[in-house]
């Protein structure tokens, strides 16, 4: 039975379209109410048609394109970099593991020395952020394709959640999501970027020598 | 393989995702936003920023999942913008003997459209995406990346909100 305002979970079963019990007959007339104007309002939506698509053509036409933007850019792009204490070690870490597989030649004596651009090179990260109240925290970014409930983060001492990541090196945005609704950016990045949509993305980047800016 | 053609330059070429795209997720847009020219207007608008960004996107076959976040933000700011101003109160409310059931059916519509518009952007989102859209949760929860659990909570909260409203105007 409903309680109140509420509908029966077995009413819930039923509009979800899964196997559910007998509905009480005024419930049943009120779901079946519910779907009806489901449907009437669904039947009154105007569709988008192709004129979207020759607007937005129209429009990136005139805007500087698209570039995939590839190692060797990044590389002589002058940068300001900088290394948070934290990440020292991690950081000195990655160098020697970087400066072992150059040195010790993966792709054969005859191969051309290793440059800082091989794409496998990654830099242990790690991402914090203090939340006392949250049930959960999650780390999304353009490294995981901004998927919200992909990277969890760990619960640690004095509200402080944590998790640490092996990113490729280039540059990286991310916000933390708490409890699977509130995106937030990073509040301890250094760099802050408008993500275009009314909200804020931290940036990090992630150089070539295992040093790290964020 | 065309994310990485226009990335080489071949503008035309975005035609082709937003194509698919449009149809794809352009009724979750209008469903969103309940009006057609709001919801071109936001797709649009998540198409450029799309496009400026494009050499952001680390996997250029997760493409979809991409815009549909930027579609999402889009849709939600152009509902908190306007917020302030919907009128629910503008809508005529169905005469309950009613004979024609044409008209009946549309005012049903209007009236959900108008009690949707008392729902949380989140609630909206999900209802819109289960029922109008005709997702399953699973497909929701990838395209959100919000937790199947999480999305039902959402569209029974939605639900529950909608029949009282529906029972108030109907």
């Amino acid at each position: 039975m409903s309680e109140g305002n509420r509908l029966s979970q077995n009413a819930h079963r039923y509009l979800d379209g899964e196997p559910h019990g007998e509905l009480p007959e005024a419930e049943r007339v009120q779901t079946d109410r519910l779907l009806e104007a489901v449907r009437a309002y669904g039947e009154s939506l105007p569709a988008l048609d192709e004129t979207l698509d020759d607007a937005v053509l129209a429009a990136v036409r005139h805007r500087r394109p698209a570039r995939r933007r590839t190692g060797w850019r990044w590389l002589m792009e002058p940068r300001e970099v900088r290394m948070r204490p934290i990440w020292a070690p991690l950081a000195a870490a990655a160098a020697v593991v970087l400066l072992w597989v150059g040195t010790r030649g993966p792709l054969g004596p005859e191969a051309p020395a290793l440059t800082p651009t091989v794409a496998a090179d990654t830099v242990f990260v790690r991402f914090e952020l203090m939340a006392p109240n949250a049930r959960d925290v999650w780390l999304a970014g353009s490294f995981n394709d901004w998927r919200a409930e992909q990277l969890p983060l760990a619960a640690g001492a004095g509200g402080v959640w944590s998790t640490t990541l092996a990113l490729p090196l280039g540059e990286h945005q991310y916000q933390f999501v708490v409890d699977g609704e509130r995106w937030i950016p990073d509040p301890t990045a250094h760099a802050q970027v408008d993500d275009g949509f009314g909200g804020t993305n931290s940036v990090i980047v992630v150089g070539p020598k295992g040093v790290v800016r964020s | 393989m065309v994310v990485r053609r226009v990335l080489d330059g071949d503008t035309e070429l975005y035609r082709v995702l937003v194509e698919r795209y449009r149809r794809l997720f352009g009724r979750y847009a209008v469903g969103m936003l309940g009006d057609r020219d709001a919801a071109a207007d936001a797709m649009q608008e998540a198409f450029i920023r799309a496009y400026d960004s494009l050499a952001s996107l680390r996997n250029p076959d997760g493409f979809g999942h991409w815009f549909f976040r930027i579609l999402t933000n889009q849709c939600h700011n152009a509902v908190a913008r306007r917020r302030p101003t919907s009128d629910v109160a503008a809508v005529d409310l169905p005469a309950p003997d009613r004979a024609d059931r044409l008209v009946e059916q549309a005012e049903l519509g209007a009236a959900l459209e108008a009690a949707l518009k008392e729902l949380t952007p989140e609630q909206r989102e999900a209802f819109v995406m289960k029922h109008v859209d005709g997702r399953s949760y699973e497909d929701m929860a990838q395209l959100l990346g919000v937790g199947v659990d999480a999305l039902k909570m959402r569209v029974h909260r939605a639900r529950d909100a909608l029949r009282a409203s529906l029972r108030g105007r109907t």
